[in-house]
């Protein structure tokens, strides 16, 4: 038996696994190659053709070969077999795709006795349809079949973009390959978008017309020029080498640059910040800006769906491929969709971003808060605070240590480009449309900050007043200049003193936008007892019952069993086992019946048992896809638990 | 066959149909009295040399490439032909002005008409016009050998014995485009609709008439990998010689235009066979050969991108040394042959397998 395992691990579709060929044990992401540098590299070859191994390998068979002479060609008992198709038929039109996928379902009923199913490998032709794909799939899959090939031409352009969308419709708990002329710097983006082994074949074509791969560009060789400094073992005896010597010099120098930007790749990974180095590798080429922006635009939903919930405690934010990143985009979404502000604001207060974060250990916001302290004493609470952003758009001062408005970090010019402009403004309109239209509106900011609130005034029915359009929102004239307005405002309005509410909000906010629109309230009802710190945790009590508790360094809730059973009919975030109890501190996905496709990793979820009774609570290690179609692997970390 | 193969030979049956678009409605009448080309060359006749004249008749050409089946995948010869058949008297006449280059050639000679389709189709080719061809051949001394062409169910036994009989003694040689030994590959990859079977038996009809054949060998049909292309026309050689032949031809697709191979190499999902291919199966067919049967290559547009090259350095090397083993058969004319692009070659036999990424 072969077999894929995904390991626990998630940035976007990105994971690690292992791939077992009988007694070999290959950690994925993984390259592989005619010629490979080291053995965690995956040899292929064809067979009959090319030599054979004593370690497992992909065999490609010709199409040409019978099926009855597989076994006298030499196939290794443990080495994957790479189903045979013609070479440039699928391009002729979807039809000819469609054949030949049968003619592989027709080669895997005719080798089934000889090879396995689980050492086949489907290779997914050009052209063909989503559905013809997902139903052909749904084929190999029933006859055991469990690894996809898909091709690469290097262009990066329509061949490779359907490639990566088709492998997006892939199961969970399929082996996906990339096979063709792959450059280095598409290696970060073929992992992030799901690759489990990579060809490395470019490396050798390259080295035989003299080219030195570098991990974002390359570079000819030629006797007699000035070359790079390179600090390889290879690349020691360059100087003076004979074409053939060349050749060996440049391929392993390649081939190392693959194992470099792999292992480049899967750090990053684990440290979550793939998508910051995704985004890093657009500049390399218009191409491959091209791809990844046609990605985030065709396959959003697949990379959204496998990006954790929580992330690195730094999330760079540099150029325009941040903007609809998924953690960036879900933020919007999910405050759109979910986020209810506080009742009894009349003020609504504007206010710029800082770099630090969270905003309030900032020195500027500090000082804003200081002022608006000192103009409104008891009555602060009538004032909604909302700090002005981009790429997130807005972030209310409620939801400022929630990921990743706590954590990103952008270059801070103070000029904006009309993206980000428009998307902060879309923002700000969907919040104050929110709001009762009776609020009063104050604008402390400037620059590009003030562009956003104009772009939107026209579409919002309050009234917005400026405190200091032409000066810093931070000198100390602008703070006066807001302190004089609140303190107008507090006159004209009469605001009314109010106890605070801080922790109440907090807690509420972030239940709506972690669990979903009504959590807040049935988390947080008005008989709800409070205590702790925003910056340090705030513990949630209902009749001296613990409910939940919000941890300021990740900004989200964690729930206690009585929490989970008072939103548990909020019917999201589940995941249901085919057992009574939970055993154990990990849920694996091969006891989940069920789960919430909308859980994302590292979510905090609710465990149901066969009848619908809260068992734990944890926070999910996959998404909910996944837990539903992986047969192994850590689904849920489990915090508490029904004692049994 | 399964299922699932007949509907791929069907696929890429409606798919060289396809190709060819309008190409054929669209050709024009030609001068009927003109032939669509003929030319000479130094050549092999016998074991000396001499002057070889190519006659390319202006015909309605290859009724396979005419009709519904769409004709096979890289070829559109036809389009070198008419739109009106001649007459047998024009065609005569095609014959006798491309003979008058002849006019100053002293012997040995040798004729080769080719029709871009098959000289022994009556359809073609009318009986009467080709016993007068025939006849003007047998009349002239100089001429010592003739080379038809001609699809291999044409290749009767009663018309071999009339075209013996009316060239007596002359060395005869029906040239068939054999392509592949591999009934999958010639069917699903060139479309050429007929079977190894019906190629044995004309060349047995040929050997009792004491014809010889000559097996057009084609190098890289579209869907086959650079690798696969390479070992099939080697099988290739190796089935044309044990079923009898007397001259292998090899013939590395060129880029025709209006053929599915056209659309293919546009889409660069086609990439004409190296020059390293060509001389491994030239060396190949060589050895096998063992100096009883010919052996020989004139590649079409060979060095440029729609014909057989390789990195473009060094193909005028191996284009002529190709032609100098055409005209030799000395197989040492390729031992100077060397290249940086060899690796680069020997890259593409390994990874198109694999990758089944066409590389360019």
């Amino acid at each position: 038996m072969t077999e894929f395992r995904v390991g626990r691990g998630h940035d976007g579709p990105a994971r690690i696994g292992e791939y077992i060929m009988g007694t070999e044990v290959f950690e994925t992401p993984l390259l592989t190659g005619h010629s490979i540098s080291n053995e965690k590299m995956l040899q292929y070859g064809t067979l009959g053709r090319d030599p054979s191994n004593s370690r497992p390998t992909i065999a490609a068979l010709p199409f040409s070969m019978k099926f009855e002479d597989i076994d006298k060609a030499g196939l290794g008992d443990f080495d994957s077999v790479l189903l045979p198709s013609l070479i440039s038929f699928s391009s002729l039109d979807d039809q000819t795709s469609v054949l030949t996928l049968r003619h592989q379902l027709d080669a895997v009923d005719e080798i089934k006795e000889t090879v396995d199913p689980s050492r086949l490998i489907v290779r997914i032709p050009e052209n063909i349809d989503i559905d013809d794909f997902k139903s052909y799939i749904d084929d190999f899959h029933s006859k055991g079949i469990r690894a996809a090939a898909f091709m690469f031409d290097g262009y990066l352009g329509s061949t490779d973009l359907d490639s990566i969308i088709l492998r997006s419709n892939l199961p969970a708990s399929w082996l996906a390959l990339a096979l063709g002329k792959i450059d280095p710097s598409t290696v970060p983006l073929l992992y992030y978008t799901g690759f489990d082994v990579i060809d490395t074949g470019y490396a050798y074509e390259t080295a035989a017309t003299g080219v030195r791969l570098w991990r974002n560009d390359s570079e000819h060789i030629e006797t007699g020029k000035q070359q790079r400094i390179c600090s390889c073992v290879h690349c020691e005896s360059i100087a003076g080498a004979k074409h053939s010597d060349l050749i060996d010099i440049l391929q392993n120098h390649n081939l190392d640059v693959y194992v470099s930007i792999l292992s480049e790749s899967v750090y990053a990974m684990k440290s979550g910040r793939l998508r910051w180095l995704v985004e890093s590798m657009t500049h390399v080429s218009p191409n491959q800006a091209s791809i990844q922006r046609q990605v985030d635009k065709q396959i959003y939903s697949f990379i959204e769906e496998f990006t954790p919930t929580t992330g690195a405690d730094n999330v760079p934010l540099i150029g325009p491929e941040s903007y609809n990143s998924p953690a960036v985009k879900r933020y919007r979404d999910l405050l759109e969709a979910r986020y209810t502000p506080p009742e009894g604001k009349q003020i609504v207060l504007l206010l710029p971003c800082s770099a630090k974060k969270p905003y309030s250990d900032s020195k500027s916001h500090r000082r804003f808060l200081e002022s608006i302290e000192g103009a409104l004493g008891s009555a602060s609470g009538r004032v909604a605070q909302v700090i002005l952003t981009s790429p997130l758009g807005i972030v209310p001062r409620e939801l400022e240590r929630i990921f990743p408005a706590a954590n990103y970090d952008i270059p801070v010019t103070g000029d904006w480009d009309a993206e980000e402009t428009s998307l902060g403004a879309e923002a700000l309109i969907t919040y104050l449309n929110k709001l009762d239209p009776s609020c009063t509106v104050v604008a402390h900011v400037s620059g590009g900050y003030l562009g956003i609130v104009k772009a939107a005034e026209s579409r919002v029915s309050q009234s917005i007043i400026y405190t200091t359009p032409e000066a810093s929102a931070t000198s100390w004239e602008s703070r006066q200049a807001l302190q004089e307005t609140l303190v107008d405002l507090k006159r004209v309005l009469q605001l009314k003193d109010t106890p605070p509410r801080q922790l109440e909000e907090i807690v509420r906010a972030t239940a709506d936008f972690q669990f979903g629109t009504g959590a807040g309230n049935i988390l947080v009802p008005k008989n709800a007892k409070l205590g702790g710190k925003p910056y340090r945790q705030i513990v949630c009590r209902i009749d001296k019952e613990q409910i939940c508790s919000f941890i300021a360094d990740t900004g989200l809730l964690s729930l206690t069993l009585g929490g989970a059973k008072l939103i548990a009919p909020l019917n999201r975030y589940w995941v249901r086992l085919d057992a009574p109890f939970v055993k154990g501190g990990s849920i694996f996905a091969v006891g989940i019946k069920e789960a919430d496709l909308s859980i994302r990793p590292g979510d905090e979820v609710i465990v149901l048992n066969n009848q619908d009774e809260v068992i734990a609570v944890g926070r999910s290690e996959m998404s909910g896809r996944e837990m539903c179609e992986l047969k192994r692997g850590r689904a849920v970390s489990v915090r508490h638990k029904v004692e049994v | 066959m399964t299922d699932t193969l007949e509907q791929i030979q069907s696929a890429v049956k409606i798919a060289s149909f396809k190709s060819r678009g309008r190409s054929v409605e669209k050709r024009r009448a030609k001068n009927p009295n003109k032939p669509s080309a003929a030319w000479t060359i130094t050549s092999r006749i016998g074991t000396e040399s001499g002057i070889a004249l190519s006659i390319v008749l202006s015909t309605i050409g290859c009724a396979h490439a005419r009709s519904d089946e769409g004709g096979c995948t890289m070829c559109s010869y036809l389009l070198d032909g008419s739109s009106r058949n001649p007459s047998s008297d024009e065609l005569f006449n095609q014959f006798q002005d491309a003979m008058s280059k002849l006019d100053k050639e002293s012997a040995p000679l040798a004729v080769k008409i080719y029709t871009s389709g098959s000289f022994l189709d009556t359809e073609e080719i009318p009986s009467d016009a080709r016993n007068q061809i025939l006849k003007a051949i047998a009349d002239d001394d100089r001429i010592r050998e003739v080379v038809l062409e001609s699809r291999p169910e044409y290749v009767q036994d009663s018309i071999i014995a009339e075209v013996r009989a009316i060239l007596d003694d002359r060395i005869i040689e029906i040239g068939m485009g054999l392509e592949s030994s591999s009934d999958v590959v010639r069917s699903l990859c060139i479309n050429k609709n007929f079977d190894l079977k019906s190629f044995r038996e004309a060349v047995e009809i040929g050997k009792k008439h004491n014809v010889g054949t000559r097996a057009y060998v084609l190098l890289k049909p579209p869907f086959l990998t650079e690798r696969d292309a390479l070992l099939d026309a080697k099988q290739t050689v190796r089935d044309a010689i044990d079923a009898g032949v007397s001259t292998i031809s090899l013939n590395p697709v060129n880029v025709q235009s209006s053929t599915l191979v056209e659309k293919l190499w546009k889409k660069q999902r086609f990439r004409p066979p190296w020059l390293w291919s060509v001389v491994e199966v030239l060396r190949y067919a060589h050895d096998a050969a063992k100096n009883s049967v010919n052996v020989v290559c004139d590649p079409a547009a060979a060095g440029k991108k729609r014909g057989t090259h390789n990195c473009g350095k060094c193909d005028t090397a191996f284009v002529s040394a190709i032609r100098q083993f055409s005209l030799t058969l000395d197989v040492h004319v390729f031992d100077d042959l060397t290249c940086d692009c060899q690796s680069l070659w020997e890259h593409t036999l390994k990874h198109e397998d694999v990758s089944l990424l066409v590389h360019r």
